[in-house]
């Protein structure tokens, strides 16, 4: 992290507070500042969640300078597990901008610092090589959920054993050919916590995921592919665009369940259903482009299920008549007046 | 949930006490009923202290509001069914007949049936308060009010186990209905509600206590739940149970518990308990793709019976999934099936996956060429993006194919199709990096250096570095336009970028560089780091077995005593040449290199007859072995003017395979010479002259 040496140190959620309020400079909105749960407030707090995602995309941001990643960084590793979910509540944007950035190389060690120290708690969580596995049931063993005939002295059937994310090595750098793991692997934490993470985080992820895949989703409409900028138009004033990256696998796979989280996760919003069904979209496209089997699988399942509909519960039905009606009526204005 | 009840229990007696005041009130729904008569208020008064009729009344004070609220909640009036449901006691009501209920129905099983007709089952008090509750929970949920409608509904389970603990008895099936509607509604409350462990328990509840639930409801619920494992990312924790079989499959994470769920519904599907739903295949696909698992997928798709997915369909999703689990032939024959022109011969997905795995072999590429062409004919004129990659295939194809081909011409002919395809797909998308990638190399493999080198670096810009074989890529085309120390700075920048254990390919080219360079022990000392290297990477992958596999350009342990071998014997050390090729050979037993280079040891040391029949079995053993077949030729070449002719042939056949190997055109020139076509060897020599300057220190078909 930077030299400079830090205001204060962070050990609490009221300590990441107020070393916010003096780095956005306008304080903090007084719900906030005087929230009983300050972790929980910098979580779902609306209009701080703006400010610092603002400051984020801002240019110059990410720096080595950057007193906001500063921040990020000590509030992360204060330890404590509420005040570091509401920095992971920041890792779209920040893998976002970071991602869309470091194409161009330049220098983004606030970021990076950032970035690797979520990635050494991923790493740590995980144990030292210890790869995410997942054994693939064999329905010839029982399970709770269903018996299967198992001949007596019979051994229960091999099972399968996948690896859902391989080893996470130790990095002290972003290598540039190591950077997708790094920030796939970030993703895969904040995928773990994303139940807990505020709709306009989620937002923010199919955002960019959109601009990461590069391609032109057909929810849009027009014929005409939207096309990421060419560099020289991005450097160009105005509003910074964001840029196709890099999706290796190692990357596509995190983005991809993030994606499918708030495509068809329990969460009501239709907004984000709808952001969610564009950028798995764009995935498949981009699946597509290199026709890497598995990637098209995945998202093509994701588009697919986007546009199925979803068993409904059935309607009670009320078979047969009510005999008694004649008494009921009689009864009805009695019973619907006592409860007014 | 026990204060909730708490609170039905106060609410009841306090409503009935007041009855007479409240009941004159006009308030508007009781305006437009009727006025509400003395007497009646007085009976449901009653009916609510008592828990029967004497008087030969019907209906109780509970048993009204429950019949009342369910019209009402039948035409729809959700807020107003709630208002009259409001009022029952649950707790009391279900006090009032468990005695009766648990008395009947165990012990006297017989007689309980007899007793309540089918013709009555509504009437039967206890039901037809749970029913209630059940609708006032479902009207909460209607209404947005998840939490409650939660503890609402669990009251009903909770009630229904306390009834019957003794095991589910036959219970009548209006009750039964309801029993089966709250299984299912409570853990959708929850999940509205935000309450996710809760859903987690109830939907392990709903499946794993014994409802006695219809198979459709069960299916129904198992769907949602592997759904919800799957897409919801909650704080799992494992099921608790009672006891286990032994050898029971007992899930570890939710995206088994996922799985296992999927599994048992498909399996469910196949022997009939339930409806076909094609969201549980996805679902499937999903899970597994995730898991890098498709020939399990494949397994589960295959054993879908016929009728449900069109044949096309599910033999080009079979080929995906084969072609993930690198089973390029079955996948491919898969894709003619499906293409086949009486099937559905224009499909893009399968003819771009057709085209791909054609692409990487040279015996399929015009296979290729005709499927890229079909998808660049059918893909709709808007649908730009399709287009391009057809093209992009196409040319990879329209590349491979050309390197088959026997005649100058047809090869000429095909070099510039396949630039003129990856233009065209370029124009069309000029973002897609391996496209850049693609087009360097073909480029470079035609020796226009210097268009390859702009590709090359548009392709670094592209990926920010990121991707190994760019940076090699780079390094190869200055090493092919004699820039060697460029080409070793671009080599460092990618070590700089690069992981120790990633870095094998790029230490083998700076090896070759080195020894381009002529400074051997530079060369020895690189090639000592790739055997450090790969050593490491054999203890890393004991420890993590299958994690390094198949890490892009990684390098073999026989790879290196091989290039040491070479390396050596360049030098004259024969002994330290042969100790490597002794290495090598207890590496990989029959291969056409370590032959070669005990060809060339021979050779070297004027053993003539040794060295050609170790050059003879390095190219029997690998057919297209270009540099046996060159090292025969020069052999022969030089042995008098009545090998002349077969020297020739060997030097042909060596450029029909390699058209830009500089030594085959090089004796091919002196064997012109020495047969007195003096304008062929000037021809041969010039080829010869030229190629030396733009010859890699590796091929260029070493990066893809």
């Amino acid at each position: 992290m930077p030299n400079d040496a830090p205001p204060q140190p962070i050990h609490s959620a009221k300590d990441a507070l107020a070393a916010l309020a003096d780095i956005l400079g306008g304080g903090l909105p007084g719900s906030v500042a005087a929230a009983d749960d300050p972790a929980a407030a910098l979580l779902n707090d609306p209009d701080v969640a703006s400010a610092v995602t603002r400051r984020l995309r801002g240019s110059g941001s990410g720096a080595g300078s950057d007193s906001l990643c500063r921040w990020l960084y000590d509030a992360f590793r204060a330890n404590v597990p509420e005040l570091q979910l509401a920095v992971l509540r920041f890792v779209p944007t920040l893998a976002g901008v970071y991602m869309c950035r470091a194409v161009t190389r330049k220098a983004l060690a606030g970021f990076e610092a950032v970035l690797l120290a979520l990635y050494a708690h991923a790493a740590a969580q995980r144990g030292a090589g210890e790869a995410e596995t997942v054994s693939l049931p064999n329905l010839a063993n029982p399970s709770p959920y269903h018996d299967a005939k198992v001949p007596p002295k019979a051994k229960p059937a091999e099972l399968d054993v996948a690896v859902l994310s391989p080893p996470l090595e130790p990095h002290g750098t972003v290598r540039a050919t190591r950077r997708a793991r790094i920030v796939g692997a970030v993703l895969e934490l904040y995928h773990c916590k994303i139940a807990h993470m505020p709709l306009s985080s989620k937002m923010d992820f199919c955002e960019f995921c959109v601009a990461w895949a590069g391609t032109h989703s057909k929810l849009d409409g027009t014929d005409k592919p939207r096309l990421p900028p060419s560099p020289d138009a991005a450097a160009g004033g105005g509003v910074e665009k964001w840029r196709r990256v890099p999706l290796p696998w190692e990357l596509f796979l995190p983005s991809v369940r993030i994606v499918a989280h708030c495509l068809l996760g329990p969460s009501p919003s239709d907004e984000l259903k709808e952001q969610a069904a564009r950028a798995a979209e764009c995935l498949y496209w981009r699946a597509t482009e290199t026709m890497e089997a598995r990637a098209v699988l995945a998202s093509r399942s994701l588009v697919r299920l986007s546009q199925m509909v979803e068993e409904p519960i059935p309607e009670p039905s009320f078979s047969g008549a009510i005999e008694n009606m004649a008494e009921l009526e009689a009864m009805r204005a009695n019973i619907l007046s006592t409860k007014n | 949930m026990a204060q909730d009840l708490d609170d039905g229990g106060e609410v009841a007696p306090a409503e009935a006490a007041p009855m007479a005041e409240v009941a004159a009130d006009p308030s508007p729904p009781a305006a437009v009923v009727a006025p509400a008569p003395t007497p009646e208020g007085e009976l449901v008064k009653a009916g609510g202290t008592e828990s029967s009729n004497p008087e030969g009344l019907s209906l109780n004070y509970e048993e009204a509001r429950a019949l009342l609220g369910r019209l009402e909640f039948q035409k729809g009036n959700v807020e107003v069914a709630l208002r009259v449901f409001d009022g029952i006691d649950l707790q009391a009501a279900i006090q009032q007949f468990q005695p009766s209920l648990s008395d009947k129905t165990p012990s006297k099983k017989g007689r309980t049936k007899s007793e309540l007709p089918s013709s009555v089952p509504q009437n039967n008090p206890a039901s037809l308060v749970l029913e209630a509750i059940y609708l006032k929970s479902l009207s909460l949920q209607k209404l947005g009010k998840s939490t409650e409608a939660a503890n609402q509904c669990k009251s009903v389970l909770d009630s229904v186990e306390s009834m019957f603990q003794n095991g589910t008895p036959d219970i009548e099936q209006k009750l039964q209905e309801t029993v089966n509607k709250s299984v299912e509604l409570l853990p959708e409350a929850w999940k509205h509600a935000g309450s996710y462990q809760e859903a987690l328990v109830a939907y392990r509840r709903a499946l794993l206590s014994p409802w006695n639930l219809d198979d459709e409801c069960q299916t129904r619920i198992q769907k949602r739940f592997a759904a919800f494992l799957l897409y919801g990312s909650i704080d799992w924790s494992p099921p608790s149970l009672a006891q286990q079989a032994e050898g029971s499959f007992v899930p570890k994470t939710n995206v088994e518990e996922a799985i296992l769920l999927l599994m048992i519904v498909q399996r469910n599907w196949h022997q009939g308990k339930t409806h076909w739903d094609p969201s549980v295949m996805e679902h499937l696909t999903y899970a597994l793709s995730l898991c890098g698992e498709p020939l399990v997928l494949a397994k589960q798709i295959e054993e879908v019976l016929p009728g449900l997915y069109a044949r096309t369909e599910r033999w080009c999703t079979l080929a995906l999934c084969y072609s993930a689990a690198g089973q390029k032939d079955t996948a491919l024959n898969f894709l003619r099936k499906s293409l086949n022109k009486l099937e559905n011969p224009n499909d893009i997905l399968a003819l771009l996956l057709a085209a791909k795995i054609c692409s990487k072999e040279c015996h399929l590429a015009s296979e290729g060429v005709e499927y890229a062409k079909r998808v660049t004919a059918h893909a709709e004129s808007s649908n730009s993006h399709m287009k391009s990659v057809g093209l992009h295939l196409l040319g990879s194809c329209l590349g491979k194919k050309s390197k088959i081909v026997s005649s100058d011409y047809q090869r000429s002919l095909l070099q510039t199709e396949t630039l003129k395809s990856l233009t065209e797909s370029i124009s069309l998308n000029r973002y897609n990096t391996e496209l850049i990638f693609d087009m360097g190399v073909e480029y470079a493999e035609q020796r226009n250096m210097n268009a390859a080198l702009r590709c090359a670096k548009e392709f670094i810009e592209a990926t920010g570095g990121s991707v190994s074989k760019g940076w090699r890529l780079l390094a190869l085309i200055l090493s092919a336009q004699q820039r060697f120390s460029e080409a070793e700075v671009a080599i460092d920048a990618a070590l700089d970028e690069t992981g120790k254990l990633d870095q094998g390919s790029l230490l083998r080219v700076k090896a070759k560089l080195k020894v381009a360079q002529s400074s051997p022990m530079e060369a020895v000392e690189a090639y000592r780091a790739l055997l450090a290297l790969v050593q490491a990477q054999k203890n890393s992958s004991v420890s993590c077995k299958n994690a390094t596999e198949g890490v892009d350009g990684s390098v073999t342990e026989f790879e290196i005593w091989q290039g040491l071998a070479n390396l050596y014997s360049s030098l004259s050390y024969w002994r330290d040449a042969e100790i490597c090729l002794q290495k090598a050979r207890a590496l990989k037993s029959y291969s056409a290199a370590t032959l070669h280079a005990e060809g060339y040891m021979h050779q070297a040391q004027d053993q003539t007859k040794d060295a050609l029949a170790a050059y003879v079995n390095a190219f029997s053993t690998e057919l297209e072995h270009v540099p046996s077949k060159v090292a025969i030729g020069a052999l022969l070449s030089k042995q008098g003017a009545r090998f002349l002719p077969a020297a020739r042939c060997f030097l042909s056949d060596a450029l029909r395979v390699e058209p830009t190997n500089r030594m085959a055109w090089l004796y091919l020139g002196k064997v012109h010479r020495s047969d007195g076509r003096i304008t062929d060897a000037a021809d041969c020599f010039q080829a010869a002259v030229m190629l030396e300057e733009s010859d890699p220190v590796e091929s260029f078909s070493s990066l893809s």
